[in-house]
């Protein structure tokens, strides 16, 4: 015979279980609705070292954040509804800033040898089939005579930004809001989003 | 004696007259050194009492004189058609974003519109800094992507230039929860193009398309190509590329393209929409005030 307590312990035991049930339906339904479009299939999993080189890559490009966060909190604040000067005044601010408070950066220091050796191998593996040439069509269409890369510098604001391929960008490592992935040419960018100043870039990048 | 004088003065208008050209002229005259000659405003939509109105204008920062010539032409059809607001394609601004270019390649050419308050709303292009999302008069509220609700149609503008995961993920979910009854995606980068200098950008299309089917996304309006094209529907979808409204890439568009419903790449234009419940109504305009297309879609049933 069962009491009265034991009988509402089972039933708080099924609704829980009904719960766990629902929850796990959600999380799948919720996993399915982000990855059931194959275009934006996560990267192929990769060796202990990549995985190391990418985790390394990306504390580093944290660490760039902190430090644009500082600086972007010592500059003027910057409205939605801003003028053009504002915008102007801001981006300079942020420009230079950002330079003076990492005046020691080289070319390297975010792109280290093993990550760009990964992003590199990544890229070629995209670029590669007779499918892939819309890729290289993009990436090469843009007209980009005269853009000189320089680290700690902007991208010039003149020229045309390439548009990055969207396929590509799942498979590259990910990126806070802040940075950003450029090509040039055959040089793979990261940019400041806000500033255009070039953090690190990898020469001959794509295959 | 006073008859001759009344002859003679008869006889000097009659020859002014002749001589000088009519105040009209004189005013075309005038016009012409600016602007080529127009068509008179020939209105192809129904005006329905309580439809929304809107504009839609792209890659237009030139800061050319016929950059100049289309917003002068949308002020002449917004005195017949009092559209609200203004969608832009993005390229925004070509060649620099000092101060001076904002004025040039975009509140002096619209000016007349700014001073009615007809909103712009604008997403980026390939020539546009991440930036101008905080410029006041492109209504980007500091996002590179957003949604805003006018009546019955929800407005997404994405930016196609950098469609990582993230704003796959944001645009997903705002789709899911959306219950307006008209959805228009706007963003540079055209899916389906027949232009020869980009065309289509599969790239993108492979990523956007089958959310934009699965959520039912009835219109998708583009910029990037210096032309004008609309597509046959695709999956249902209506897709348009409207990127001539500052620049011009003439006998751009592939003669015999599968993809073609109407195009047009001999001058640059803007375009005009009306949504009325289950109707959106839209006419094509060149510089010149010439009607290069109209048409009506219905919204499907969903």
């Amino acid at each position: 015979m069962r009491t009265t307590k034991q009988k509402s312990h089972n039933t708080g035991l099924r609704v829980g279980g009904l719960f766990l049930i629902g929850l796990g339906f959600a999380v799948v339904l919720v996993v399915g609705q982000k990855t059931d479009n194959p275009a934006l299939a996560p990267p192929p999993v990769v060796t202990p070292a990549e995985k190391a080189a990418v985790q390394s890559f990306e504390n580093e490009v944290k660490e760039y954040v902190k430090l644009r966060n500082r600086v972007r909190e010592q500059a003027p604040k910057l409205s939605k509804d801003a003028t053009p000067e504002q915008i102007h005044a801001y981006q300079k601010t942020l420009e230079e800033s950002t330079r003076a408070a990492r005046k020691n950066a080289r070319r390297g220091d975010v792109f280290k040898p093993e990550v760009a050796d990964y992003i590199r191998r990544t890229l070629k593996t995209e670029f590669q089939g007779k499918d892939r040439k819309d890729i290289r069509d993009i990436v090469f269409e843009t007209e980009l005579q005269g853009v000189v890369l320089r680290v700690n510098y902007p991208y010039a604001q003149s020229a045309e930004l390439s548009e990055m391929p969207a396929t590509l960008l799942t498979k590259l490592p990910q990126l806070p809001k802040e940075v950003r992935y450029r090509f040039v040419g055959r040089n793979m960018l990261l940019v400041d989003r806000e500033s255009n100043v070039i953090i690190d870039y990898m020469p001959e990048a794509l295959p | 004696m006073r008859r001759s004088r009344i002859n003679f003065f008869l006889i000097a208008f009659i020859v002014v007259s002749f001589l000088s050209p009519a105040p009209a002229q004189k005013l075309n005259n005038n016009a012409a050194k600016t602007a080529p000659a127009a068509s008179p405003v020939k209105l192809t939509l129904p005006l329905k009492e309580g439809s929304l109105r809107f504009a839609v204008m792209g890659d237009t920062g030139s800061g050319t004189q016929k950059q100049r010539d289309v917003g002068e032409m949308m002020v002449k059809y917004r005195a017949a058609f009092p559209f609200e607001f203004v969608l832009m394609m993005g390229d925004n601004l070509y060649g620099g974003e000092t101060p001076r270019d904002f004025e040039t390649k975009f509140s002096e050419p619209y000016k007349k519109l700014l001073d009615d308050n007809v909103k712009f709303y604008a997403t980026l292009g390939n020539h546009d800094l991440p930036l101008q999302v905080n410029y006041t008069n492109f209504n980007m509220n500091g996002k590179e992507y957003y949604r805003f609700k006018k009546g019955n149609v929800a407005f997404y503008s994405l930016n196609s230039n950098y469609m990582d995961k993230k704003q796959v993920d944001w645009f997903v979910s705002e789709l899911a929860k959306d219950t307006s009854e008209w959805k228009v995606c706007f963003f540079h980068h055209p899916p389906y193009s027949s232009a020869k200098k980009h065309g289509s950008d599969n790239q993108l299309r492979e990523v956007v398309e089958p959310i934009f089917v699965k959520y039912g996304v009835d219109v998708v309006l583009t910029g990037h190509d210096h032309v004008y094209e609309r597509i046959k529907p695709q999956k249902g979808i209506y897709y348009f590329v409207s990127g001539a409204g500052g620049q011009l890439r003439s006998g751009d568009v592939k003669a015999s393209s599968p993809l073609t419903e109407k195009a047009y790449d001999r001058d640059m234009h803007f375009m005009l929409f009306e949504v009325a419940g289950d109707q959106m109504y839209f006419q094509t305009i060149s510089r010149t005030g010439e009607t290069i297309d109209s048409g009506m879609i219905v919204r499907r049933k969903k």
